[in-house]
């Protein structure tokens, strides 16, 4: 059973599932999964391992296509054949391993195929002033510590990095950024860091889609919680009127709604 | 992403990894084929086997990517045919595949030929196919480079004749020559091949007994016969030795590579350069003025006479266990009358086999 | 200011930078080039010689346009062992069209086709057969050699002709007309590498594959690419190398192919792809040259030249392990 919100919200959600399913073989991993996500909040999506989230994720990111169902996204029914549609249509994913080159800098990195150039005829040069420009405007809007753009992304630190993805999926003004555990990794004080990260993005207009295991972290962070159990989206919650306790009995299918 | 697979991976890898392989020895033994009927040679089965010839013949020489040995085969093909015995020419890959020419003999020595003609690469690397060869009481013919005379009697191999250029003998009448064109007193160099190779090396000490007291190598490189380096090489010693009157070279491809340093530096007939070999090329440079002499040896010679060797060897008689090849030193003033000639000597020259053929 | 700068500052004291071998790591070609001349002049006050220098440039020449089309292919953690064959069956190509009589600009082109068909074969067997380059490329090597032997029927073919002399003998001071040609293709591949996106997308591709598909770089594409222009770049090199012997030869050359490697090992590129420059392996293939060039001066014995060369590329490859 899943929790519908009010027909006349429409207009707030950015992205809608509509019993979208898919399988992998004989491997149902999604099943009729209905959920919504509002405009300008944080959602988080939580489950056990092998719950769908990510499956779900990645139909959302234009990886996986939804066998039955449909999704909507800014009003629109998607189709992505790819995850470059995706990022087009404003959906930017943080992916669990950051997608950074190491022996390449912070701006090399924000600017990946997506590159400034001037042209002189037929041949495109690297416009590497405009992007270190742009790329310290963006790291400094949301960044809490700065890395200098200049320096190689081996040289920071977990947390560093971290943020310099995230900024990259923020700064192409996307509608949407998706974010995959993005804290597993790292300590205490950078965990901090990164949730600031997070609100900052949420202040300044974008919207996140958050996959977590971390529950203090998803009450702390998100306005929305949605729970996948076993392919489905067994309930929807918001934050504020839930506590983790019952998002854990969610989880586990002690509560069935 | 990355899609599964380990399995496919290693196969795909097998599958290029035995094909080439394939096409590597297809390529190998196909490469004489080929050589064999562009060179307007006969096809080598035979189709001319007089009857009652049971001499059959396998050569094995050094490799083809040289005119030296494409002569060679030419030579053997040309007496094959014109004495009615099928033969059958392998050669290395390369002029350093010392295994790949072992397997090569290993591989014929199993079949059914009743007289093996011998090129090795090394003095050894030969070795243990012959010593089968030599338990199976086959001939066996070495032309050109000397099977090692310890390794073969402690393998118990056993030689019918060696047919070969002496080189000590070329590099002595390169070193006569050189005396003549270079006044007494002056500097030389010397241009080896692979450093540590035997011919180049019996060339070489060939060279200093030819220049005697009168002259003196001043500075000795190694440029692994390759045309390039020598040219490399030829100048960095020019430049280290500014009074230097003129260069041996181990071989002519080499010899043109110095040729043309000395050209680039505008010495040409100031620095004498007299190489060894006597390729077609080395033969039009000395015509024309930029090679001053190159000691001429006839692989086609070798390689007719060691078929000759081998029926010989057929008729019962005992054969000269060593025959030295022709060479002649070919100057401007006879570099037409051996143009002319070439792959053949354009003197006269002892061949013993011929008598024993009769 | 809430906002702490961390990571390495932008500009680091010199003091703390030489004392870093991560600093020399990053320099060892410079600074063994550079060490290389000093010892050598002072031992033979001909290095230096206008003259000599002129040589070795143009002796290094051909192993620059080499080792730049080796630095390309190594950028994405690949390999090409077929360079120097590739090279070969280029200049046999130049060599089989100019004895037909099609002429000089026909022939210089059938170098570079067929030098740069050699590249693409690799490249797309590479790329979209998934397999390792190593193996893929040691094919092509054998293949590309036999087929030279096949195509010259193993004889080379002497080339006497006035403008490739010139291209051989000519140029502009010290500067020989092949040494221009390099110095002209490393200016671009520098420019290629460190001002295009095809550059960036490059080192992403050997130094992160899967972060690069993951931001829609094509690594297929860009594996294709730099084989191709290793490919064209040896047929380059085979123009340069018919115009300094005079012929276009059959025989396999390794002391290119091992050559090129250890210039780009000195250069500074790692084997394992994603960083490197052009600068590094250039001065690389002249350390090479110039420490061959001063041993034959000093009239050092034949003998220990390799060994020479082989110690200076272990030392460069110890050092690499220090770079940051």
């Amino acid at each position: 059973m899943t929790d519908q919100l009010q027909p006349g919200a429409r207009d707030d959600m950015l992205l809608r599932t509509e019993n979208v399913s898919l399988s992998f073989g004989n491997v149902r991993a999604l099943v009729d999964v209905s959920l919504t996500l509002r405009r300008g909040e944080i959602t988080a999506l939580v489950g056990d391992n092998g719950a769908g989230k990510s499956t779900l994720v990645r139909c959302v990111s234009g990886i996986h296509r939804a066998q039955s169902g449909r999704i909507v996204f800014d009003g629109d029914e998607i189709n992505f054949h790819s995850p470059e549609d995706a990022r087009e249509a404003g959906i930017e994913t943080v992916h669990q391993n950051l997608a950074l080159v190491e022996d390449l800098t912070v701006w090399q990195n924000l600017f990946l195929n997506r590159e400034l150039v001037r042209r002189f005829g037929p041949v495109a040069v690297l416009d590497r002033r405009s992007m270190q420009v742009r790329a310290r405007e963006m790291v400094s809007t949301l960044a809490v510590n700065v890395p200098a753009v200049r320096s190689r992304v081996r040289r920071l630190s977990g947390g560093q990095r971290q943020a310099v993805a995230i900024c990259r999926a923020a700064g192409f003004s996307s509608k949407l950024v998706i974010m995959d555990e993005p804290t597993a990794a790292l300590g205490v004080q950078e965990t901090a860091r990164v949730e600031e990260l997070i609100v900052r993005m949420r202040d300044e207009g974008h919207s996140v889609l958050l996959i977590s295991h971390n529950f203090a972290q998803v009450m702390r962070l998100s306005d929305q919680v949605w729970v996948m159990r076993a392919g489905r989206c067994v309930g929807g919650r918001r934050t504020a009127e839930t506590t983790g306790e019952e998002i854990v009995a969610l989880i586990t299918g002690a509560v069935g709604r | 992403m990355h899609v599964n697979t380990r399995g496919r991976r290693a196969a795909a890898v097998g599958a290029v990894v035995t094909a080439g392989a394939l096409v590597l020895g297809a390529c190998g033994s196909s490469g004489s084929a080929d050589t064999n009927a562009t060179t307007g040679a006969s096809d080598t089965t035979g189709a001319s086997a007089a009857a009652g010839t049971q001499t059959k013949i396998a050569a094995i020489i050094k490799g083809l990517d040289n005119p030296f040995f494409q002569t060679m085969e030419q030579g053997i093909n040309d007496q094959a045919k014109a004495a009615g015995v099928p033969v059958t020419v392998q050669a290395a890959n390369s002029i350093t595949d010392t295994t790949g020419q072992a397997d090569k003999l290993n591989g014929l020595a199993g079949q059914d030929f009743s007289c093996y003609v011998v090129n090795p690469i090394s003095g050894t690397n030969l070795i243990q196919g012959l010593a089968r060869l030599s338990v199976l009481n086959k001939t066996v013919v070495n032309i050109d480079s000397p099977v090692d005379a310890t390794a073969a009697k402690s393998a118990n191999v056993k030689l019918a004749t060696y047919i070969g250029t002496d080189n000590v003998q070329a590099g002595k009448m390169a070193g006569a020559r050189m005396t003549e064109l270079v006044p007494a007193g002056g500097d030389l160099a010397v241009v080896g091949g692979i450093a540590g190779d035997v011919t180049s090396a019996a060339r070489v000490e060939g060279f200093q007994q030819g220049i005697g007291p009168k002259l003196k190598v001043v500075q000795t490189v190694a440029a692994n016969w390759d045309r390039q380096t020598a040219l490399t090489a030829a100048t960095d010693v020019m430049r280290a030795n500014p009074n230097l009157a003129g260069f041996f070279v181990a071989n002519d491809d080499m010899g043109l590579g110095v040729a043309r340093a000395i050209a680039n530096s505008g010495k040409t007939g100031k620095i004498k350069v007299i190489s060894v070999d006597g390729i077609k090329d080395a033969l039009e440079a000395v015509k024309a003025g930029t090679l001053d002499g190159t000691v001429a040896q006839y692989p086609y010679a070798i390689g007719l006479m060691g078929v000759e060797a081998c029926q010989a060897a057929a008729t019962g008689k005992p054969l000269p266990p060593d025959v030295k090849a022709p060479v002649e030193l070919v100057s401007k003033d006879t570099a037409d009358k051996a143009l002319a000639a070439t792959p053949k000597p354009f003197g006269a020259y002892d061949d013993p086999f011929k008598t024993l053929i009769q | 200011m809430a906002n702490a700068t961390l990571a390495a500052p932008e500009h680091e004291a010199w003091s703390t930078k030489l004392k870093d071998v991560g600093f020399w790591a990053e320099w060892a070609a410079l600074v063994g080039l550079v060490v290389l001349v000093i010892v050598f002049q002072v031992l033979n006050p001909t290095f230096l010689s206008a003259g000599n220098i002129a040589s070795m440039l143009v002796a290094a020449a051909i192993l620059i346009i080499l080792s730049v089309g080796q630095t390309f292919v190594v950028a994405t953690a690949g390999i090409d062992l077929s360079i120097a064959s590739t090279m070969t069956l280029g200049a046999v190509a130049f060599g089989q069209s100019y004895a037909a009589g099609w002429g000089l600009p026909l022939s210089c082109l059938m170098a570079v086709v067929a030098s740069g068909l050699v590249g693409v074969a690799n490249g797309v067997i590479i790329a979209r057969g998934k397999i390792t380059d190593f193996i893929v490329t040691l094919g092509t090597l054998s293949a590309a050699s036999g087929l030279a032997l096949i195509l010259a029927d193993g004889k080379p073919v002497t080339i006497i002709d006035p403008a490739l002399l010139s291209l051989s003998t000519g140029g502009i001071g010290i500067f020989g007309w092949s040494v221009i040609i390099a110095f002209v293709v490393a200016v671009v591949a520098h420019a290629a590498l460190f001002h295009t996106r095809f550059g960036t997308h490059l080192l992403a591709t050997g130094g992160a594959p899967e972060s690069a598909t993951a931001m829609g770089i094509s690594t297929q594409r860009i594996k294709i690419a730099v084989y191709t222009i290793s490919g064209v770049l040896a047929g380059l090199g085979a123009i340069l190398l018919v115009a300094r012997i005079g012929a276009a030869e059959p025989a396999a050359n390794t002391a290119f192919l091992l050559n090129s490697v250890a210039a780009v090992v000195l250069g500074g590129v790692s084997l394992f792809g994603g960083r490197g420059t052009i600068v590094g392996p250039v001065i690389g293939a002249l350390l090479l040259i110039a420490l061959v060039n001063g041993l034959t001066l000093l009239g050092v014995s034949q003998f220990y030249q390799p060994l020479a060369v082989g110690i200076v590329v272990v030392l460069a490859a110890l050092l690499t392990r220090f770079q940051r």
